[in-house]
């Protein structure tokens, strides 16, 4: 993985008592450090490379936790976002995140353990519900985890909760924080996958498949529950091989009875992220395929396209293992029966069906 | 701003008119105008308003406000101008800028070539913020991400300058083509001038085409110069409409062949079934929602049924659906 390139560390106004922030500068004590006042509303910057060299410690002041935004006319999974950071060190091409520029630098909230106080009521208070909770959304879950330490906050309060759990989503081959940590109940480490193809091309500064599936094969025999992610699913000259690729590797190296689900989506953008793709990627073929607009207003590969590559994927992963928890991400009732032969009709449904599952893994 | 009240109230004085720079150069903010009526207006009533001028640092007078006057008293052979000099004035280079700015801003609007040049003059001087808080609001940019283009105009080739600013080649197009390489540009700006696309075809035209050099992996210019695509823009017997659609449609079906192939098939299956006149199958925009929609124009309930009972002795409509499903 390309090696840590923060340069320096932005300490932003209300920032400095936390913990979190002492702690951080601690680890990262050869740095510069410069006091900040937050950025204004609409506050405009130009950063191409996303100034992923610099290190923001804010006080977030908006909601910590929130409902995975979903879209409209398409089944999302009901998952809630830890709002932990945003921005990552990685520079995947097609990286949602490009599309907020005004957000620029690697940003990590050092608020959260305040914030975990009043999460841990609204969890409390609601014991019938299941909360599937994750923090991969804005930022990797594990790419700044060395800095932040988020897995000495997070797994032991997940652990002490029976309705909830927390899934680590990353691409990156940094749990050592985690396997360091006594917990492991209710802990989803989730890896997101791509083919090698894709892996090289595309999400620069990333491990290999091979590398990530060698800690997933680690955080398993420590005991971890897995998850995993082909998303998002690129066309691309053999991509059927080379899909089977990376499951034939996950075969190789990783039991499946101990996945907890495994979800399938294809590359779908925002309009404006084309010209920021273009523009910070010039030499990308990622959206080479046939693009149309979706019920939402996101661009998606041609219907017909998104359900050979689900069928194909959902099949070859079924020969596999009969039983993976797969769902498709952000996909009609439609393409459901079309690719998998079934569905679960709705949001509510699709819930339903991932909070099974934890129950059948975490009880 | 004392001595130059002292210094207009002197008068103008004669400067050779080959004293004066040619080029626009640091203070002048005037693009894409027509010269005819100021040349008209000096030949019958002489000039009015002197230019104002200020000694350059190479010795030559650059003109602080007053371009146009002087292009028209050029075109006119003076030899000998009357100026306001303000060499001596004190003034910085800012104030005189900003001198010409209020008084070209109190008279007419700019063209966004114009707007791109007194940003330009601006930058070195004014802070980003200060640009943003107080000079778009006075230049008329409502939309932060227009600075980048605007600024950048001035690198275009004078010909795709002046589509800017009368306002035929729209800012967003030109947002797509500014990072293009000269040829491709120019390849793309040819099409957009002959045609006379409208702005939605401009951007069409170029997504297209910079999405379909990238697959295929050509440049631009070398897309829009294969025989099949340059023969549309040559073709006499079509209007400047019909090649806009033949080119784009020709474009697209390059671009998304697959679904342009299922449109196509869609299409010729629902002509195929003689639905009665005023009903009409659609398929749903890209066939992304799977519900298609029956149309039935209809004057009474009488007419209503005989085309529902006409409708219902077609038997192949049970076969209307997705038109992949044929391909494969």
């Amino acid at each position: 993985m390309r090696k840590d390139r923060i340069k320096k560390i932005l300490v932003e106004h209300g920032a400095a008592d936390h913990n979190l922030t002492s702690s951080v500068l601690k680890r990262l004590d050869n740095l510069p450090v410069e006091n900040i006042i937050p950025d204004f509303p609409g506050q405009r910057h130009d950063f191409q490379d996303m100034d992923k060299e610099t290190l923001r410690l804010i006080k977030f002041k908006g909601e910590v936790l929130k409902p995975c935004p979903g879209t409209r006319g398409y089944i999302c999974c009901g998952y809630q976002i830890l709002h932990v950071g945003t921005n990552c060190p990685l520079d995947c091409s097609y990286c949602i995140l490009q599309a907020y520029f005004n957000q620029p630098s690697l940003r990590i909230f050092v608020n959260l353990e305040d914030e975990l106080i009043r999460i841990g009521q609204i969890i409390d208070s609601h014991p019938d519900k299941i909360f599937r909770i994750g923090t991969g959304e804005f930022t990797d879950s594990l790419a700044l985890d060395h800095v932040a330490g988020w897995s000495d906050i997070l797994p032991h309060f997940f652990t002490a909760r029976k309705n909830a759990v927390l899934e680590l989503k990353t691409k990156t081959e940094r749990i050592e924080g985690l396997l360091t940590s006594q917990y492991r109940d209710r802990i989803i480490v989730s890896w997101s996958l791509n083919s090698p193809y894709i892996v090289s091309k595309e999400e620069h500064g990333a491990p290999s498949i091979k590398k990530r599936l060698l800690a997933a094969k680690r955080c398993q025999a420590e005991g971890f529950t897995l998850g995993f992610h082909f998303d998002p699913m690129i066309q691309h000259p053999e991509w059927k091989e080379d899909y089977m690729r990376t499951i034939e590797m996950i075969d190789r190296f990783i039991d499946p009875k101990g996945i907890i689900w495994i979800s399938l989506g294809c590359l779908r953008y925002m309009p404006a992220l084309k010209s920021i793709i273009r523009r910070r990627h010039p030499g990308t073929h990622i959206l080479d395929g046939e693009f149309v607009r979706g019920l939402d207003g996101k661009m998606r590969y041609f219907k017909p396209i998104r359900m050979e590559i689900y069928s194909f994927i959902g099949e070859v992963i079924k020969k596999w293992y009969n039983d993976p928890g797969l769902y498709l991400c952000m996909e009609s009732d439609e393409i459901w029966h079309k690719s998998l032969g079934w569905s679960p009709e709705n949001t509510d449904g699709l819930s339903l069906y991932l909070d099974k599952r934890v129950i059948e893994f975490f009880g | 701003m004392d001595d130059i009240w002292h210094i207009l109230r002197d008068g103008p004085i004669l400067l050779n008119i080959d004293d004066i720079k040619e080029k626009p150069g640091p203070y002048t903010i005037s693009f894409g105008f027509d010269l005819r009526p100021l040349v008209r207006s000096i030949r019958e009533f002489g000039l009015i308003n002197a230019p104002i001028v200020t000694r350059g640092e190479d010795g030559c007078m650059d003109i602080v406000a007053g371009y146009r006057r002087i292009m028209a008293l050029r075109s006119l052979r003076w030899k000998k101008v009357p100026c306001i000099d303000l060499s001596d004035s004190g003034l910085e280079p800012l104030e005189l800028l900003l001198f010409n700015l209020h008084d070209n801003i109190s008279t007419r609007r700019f063209n966004d070539v114009e707007k791109g040049m007194v940003l330009n003059r601006l930058i070195p001087f004014i802070p980003g913020k200060e640009i943003r808080e107080h000079y778009m609001p006075l230049l008329d940019i409502s939309n932060t991400m227009n600075l980048d283009i605007l600024i950048r105009l001035e690198e275009l080739d004078t010909q795709i300058k002046e589509s800017i600013a009368d306002g035929t080649l729209s800012l967003n197009a030109t947002r797509l083509i500014l990072d293009m390489d000269n040829r491709s540009r120019t390849a793309i700006f040819k099409w957009i001038s002959n045609v006379k696309l409208n702005f939605n075809h401009q951007i069409q035209f170029i997504e297209y085409s910079t999405d379909i050099s990238i697959k295929e992996e050509k440049s631009i210019s070398e897309l829009l110069d294969e025989e099949q695509i340059s023969r549309l823009l040559e073709d006499k017997r079509t209007n400047n409409p019909q090649k806009a659609k033949h080119v784009l449609d020709l474009l697209r079906s390059r671009r998304s062949p697959f679904l342009t192939r299922s449109e196509k098939t869609f299409k010729k299956n629902i002509s195929g079934l003689n639905l009665p006149q005023g009903v009409r199958i659609q398929h749903p925009p890209f066939f992304e929602s799977p519900e298609y929609r029956l149309e039935i124009l209809f004057r009474d309930g009488k007419e209503l049924k005989e085309k529902i009972d006409s409708l219902a002795q077609i038997d192949r409509l049970k076969k209307v659906g997705d038109p992949w499903q044929e391909d494969s």
